[in-house]
């Protein structure tokens, strides 16, 4: 009887209960949605800000102070450490091995162009003195578990661009900078020669290079030269080395907790740290990997990326939370509105013998079958949504998640039990002649 | 109907004061909306500004350089410090951080050492050094850096010197020689970890350029459109110097610039028409439930047209009720969303106002659209208590 009793109210009004169900369903569609999408919109933003390029920067422990101004180092190619090339692989062993999206190797010296038209009889003023550039374009580096991985310094640096294309690696071919190129009218496909001089023999050793593009990066290495870092190793007899490394992660914003000092943490503390995302934690694991380096955050890029996003985030929950609000009121008044319309079944109902308390069931159950229809149809248009959204802004489509669908149906049943609860109370203490009476 | 005017007022007051119970609710529905209306909208518009502000922490943005890069180890090309007194403070009512740099290579001992090495020295001089050059000081003593022979030194070139707060500094180029005392240590993660931070007047003396910068950076607040138009408006008040954009930081900042305000456009729209359609259909929910009050209107003589007006002009005095008090509700709470996400309370702007108060009254209209089909109701049906 008590089945039918609820089954009844749907089937007999339909409308009145597809009414209901669509605010119902509306309202958790929105929820749905802004869950969706603030659940995910973290991550997706945090591989936005790998564009701002890398954020660790590793150099040896033992190196002398560099004399760098506008991003060229004048010391002599002599002076300071130099890290091995060999050992790069191990960054992809690191315990967060996935977070590292990207990295490479600079090696950097002055060095000697000459264009190909003055090569045979080359006068003095025509040595033109450069900054040589080492690295990778698009290097396979082979990781010690066997496997390889392909990247270059348009991962970690992606606002240097090319107009032509980067150099093949092994084949002498070079980018040239913009301002370089304008002064000294180089094209891609000229033929420059470079050398570096040694310094103990005074010898210079030109080797042809074909520029197969023009590099604008907004900075000093637009007066540089950049060839593959096998080839700068080559030119300035330094074989398997590099001077600097960039590297590109995926991190957490920092927040108390990352910012504190490793030494002062509790073991438990410590592993909690360790094995979180943290700028700082993976810069420790990448100075236990490679031996004898120094390895940096590049505060600005991190910080600035941490602020941002760490803002971004909280405006999208609380845009969420807000929007769930709305919804739950404008939810929680349709409930209460349908209940009040039901003065007369309710006196009827008490009339026939039922108590107050069987009334309020009986009408709980109702709201609660419609919480449930109502909130599946809204979780289904609300990963549409959130589908539509993801898709239109980052070319992606959001996992549905079974966790929204659970939160989305417990929400929709509070909201609507807590909507009727006030003028369920009331209903069940109407007392049924006047109602019945009409009055 | 001109002699019915007293009437219809009275049968709208009726209305509306039959049932409190309902009008509570439809009220509550409407201003939910307006609020939250309101709310998004003006949220939406302060933090697309604040966002550019807080991109201010990667620091500076903009470059103003002699025409030839400085590539040469020293007697590079250099500017005018005058320069620097010519910026423009405010940018779009937001202050403009500039700071010159005057770089020497020159060497340097800790005082009392014999053994000196080279560094990087870089003159500073002008507002906001720690907006231009983001990092975390490891040390800092406030005492020392009003002195002015205070400096500032990058942690690389602190573990090199053995040197900490406090410690004076023996700065000497081509027989040229300074001291200063270090007021703070300072870690960037970039080329400044390995440079000391001198007052500008120092490096001068020491480079024996006076009056003379190699180059200043500024920090621009705004959105990518309006930086760009800054760099503009500035190449051509110093025709003598190149200005550019650091196309790292503007390059990054005008592509998630543009994602974060086209989410934050999306998510709004979307909870706005979602919350607008949940208002609708619960106010429907309640309008279908004037059956009884349809039928006795036209039993007693009520053309269609006048019933549908009676509603119509319920809905609009409910959506104007609800769409006051509501977006009003709505602007103080997006001051304090403001304030709780960028810690500055939003501004509230006016023009949402009105922008939500009809957009909730649209909305109550909207809702009242089913009482269309209440033009077919049959009085006597009604009566007979048919559904």
């Amino acid at each position: 009887m008590f089945l039918r009793l609820v089954a009844d109210s749907f089937t007999r009004r339909p409308r009145r209960k597809i009414l209901s169900m669509a605010a119902l369903a509306m309202g958790m569609a929105v929820a749905t949605a802004a869950l969706s999408v603030s659940l995910d919109v973290g991550d997706r933003l945090a591989h936005e800000f790998r564009s701002l390029g890398a954020n660790l920067l590793v150099t040896p422990e033992a190196d002398s102070l560099p004399l760098e101004i506008g991003g060229v180092d004048y010391r002599p190619v002599n002076a300071g450490a130099y890290l091995p090339e060999t050992d790069l692989g191990k960054l992809k062993t690191i315990f967060w091995r996935f977070n590292i999206i990207g990295f490479a190797p600079i090696l950097q010296s002055p060095a000697q162009l000459l264009t190909a038209q003055v090569m045979e009889h080359p006068a003095s003023s025509d040595y033109t003195d450069i900054q040589l550039i080492g690295t990778w374009s698009d290097h396979t580096v082979p990781i010690p578990d066997g496997t390889t991985y392909m990247t270059g310094i348009g991962k970690t640096n992606p606002w240097w661009t090319v107009d032509g294309r980067w150099f093949h690696e092994g084949q002498n071919e070079c980018v040239v900078g913009t301002a370089l190129a304008k002064r000294k009218g180089l094209h891609t496909g000229d033929k420059v020669f470079l050398s570096v001089e040694d310094l103990s023999t005074k010898v210079q050793r030109f080797v042809p290079h074909v520029i197969t593009g023009v590099l604008s990066t907004g900075s000093s290495e637009e007066d540089a030269v950049v060839v593959s870092l096998a080839d700068a190793q080559n030119l300035a007899r330094l074989p398997q080395v590099y001077r600097r490394l960039y590297v590109s992660a995926l991190t957490k914003p920092e927040d108390a907790f990352g910012r504190k000092d490793p030494k002062t943490m509790t073991p438990a503390e410590f592993d909690k740290w360790y094995c979180s995302p943290y700028i700082s934690s993976i810069a420790l694991q990448i100075s236990q990997e490679l031996k004898g380096t120094d390895v940096r955050v590049i505060r600005r890029v991190a910080e600035g990326e941490g602020n941002v996003l760490r803002r971004v985030r909280t405006l999208l929950w609380l845009v969420t939370f807000v929007a769930l609000l709305a919804a739950a009121l404008a939810v929680g008044a349709s409930a209460a509105a349908s209940v009040i319309e039901r003065r007369s079944e309710i006196g009827l109902m008490k009339a026939l013998g039922a108590n107050s308390g069987l009334v309020g069931v009986i009408l709980a159950a109702e709201q609660l079958l419609l919480a449930f229809v109502g909130g599946g149809i809204g979780y289904a248009v609300g990963i549409l949504l959130a589908r539509v959204l993801g898709e239109r802004i980052f070319g992606f489509t959001p996992e549905p998640k079974l966790f929204v669908l659970f939160v989305i149906l417990v929400l929709a049943a509070l909201i609507t039990l807590l909507g009727s609860a006030y003028p369920l109370r009331r209903a069940s203490r109407y007392d049924p002649a006047p109602i019945l009476r009409g009055e | 109907m001109m002699t019915n005017t007293p009437m219809f007022w009275r049968i709208i007051r009726r209305l509306l004061t039959a049932n409190y119970g309902r009008l509570f609710v439809i009220l509550l529905a409407l201003g939910a909306g307006a609020a939250v209306t309101s709310a998004l909208l003006n949220l939406q518009i302060d933090a697309k500004k604040r966002i550019t502000g807080e991109f201010r922490s990667l620091g500076a943005n903009v470059v103003i350089a002699p025409i030839v890069y400085p590539i040469e180890r020293t007697g590079g090309p250099t500017l005018f410090e005058s320069l620097l007194a010519e910026l423009p403070s405010q940018y779009e009512s937001h202050s403009v951080p500039a700071v010159a740099f005057l770089y020497v290579i020159g060497e340097v001992a800790k005082s009392g050492a014999t053994q000196f090495a080279p560094a990087v020295i870089a003159g500073t001089k002008g507002q906001g050094l720690t907006e231009i050059r983001p990092g975390r000081r490891t040390q800092y003593l406030a005492s020392l850096e009003n002195d002015p022979d205070a400096c500032e030194v990058g942690a690389k070139a602190a573990a090199q010197f053995k040197v900490q707060v406090g410690d004076t500094l023996q700065l000497k180029n081509q027989g040229r020689e300074a001291t200063c005392k270090i007021f703070a240590v300072v870690g960037t993660g970039g080329a400044e970890d390995a440079q000391i931070f001198t007052t500008l007047k120092t490096a001068q003396a020491l480079a024996d350029l006076p009056d003379r910068i190699s180059l200043i950076q500024l920090s621009v607040t705004g959105t990518p459109a309006s930086v760009q138009s800054f760099i503009v408006s500035l190449g051509k008040q110093f025709p003598q110097a190149e200005v550019h954009g650091i196309k790292q930081f503007t390059e990054a900042e005008g592509h998630i610039y543009d994602r974060i305000s086209s989410i934050l456009t999306a998510t709004v729209f979307l909870v706005l028409v979602l919350t607008s359609l949940c208002v609708m259909a619960g106010m429907s929910n309640v309008a279908v439930e004037r059956k009884n009050d349809v039928g006795l209107m036209k039993a007693i003589g009520g053309s269609v047209q006048k019933v549908v007006h009676l509603f119509l002009t319920e809905a609009v005095l409910l959506g104007v009720a609800g769409g006051v008090v509501g977006s009003a509700l709505g602007l103080l709470v997006s001051i304090w969303l403001g304030k709780a996400v960028f810690g500055v309370a939003a501004e509230p702007r006016l023009i949402v106002y009105p922008v939500s108060v009809a957009l909730t009254i649209i909305t109550s209209i909207a809702s009242a659209f089913p009482l269309r089909r209440l033009a077919s109701v049959r009085p006597a049906s009604v009566f007979r208590g048919e559904e």
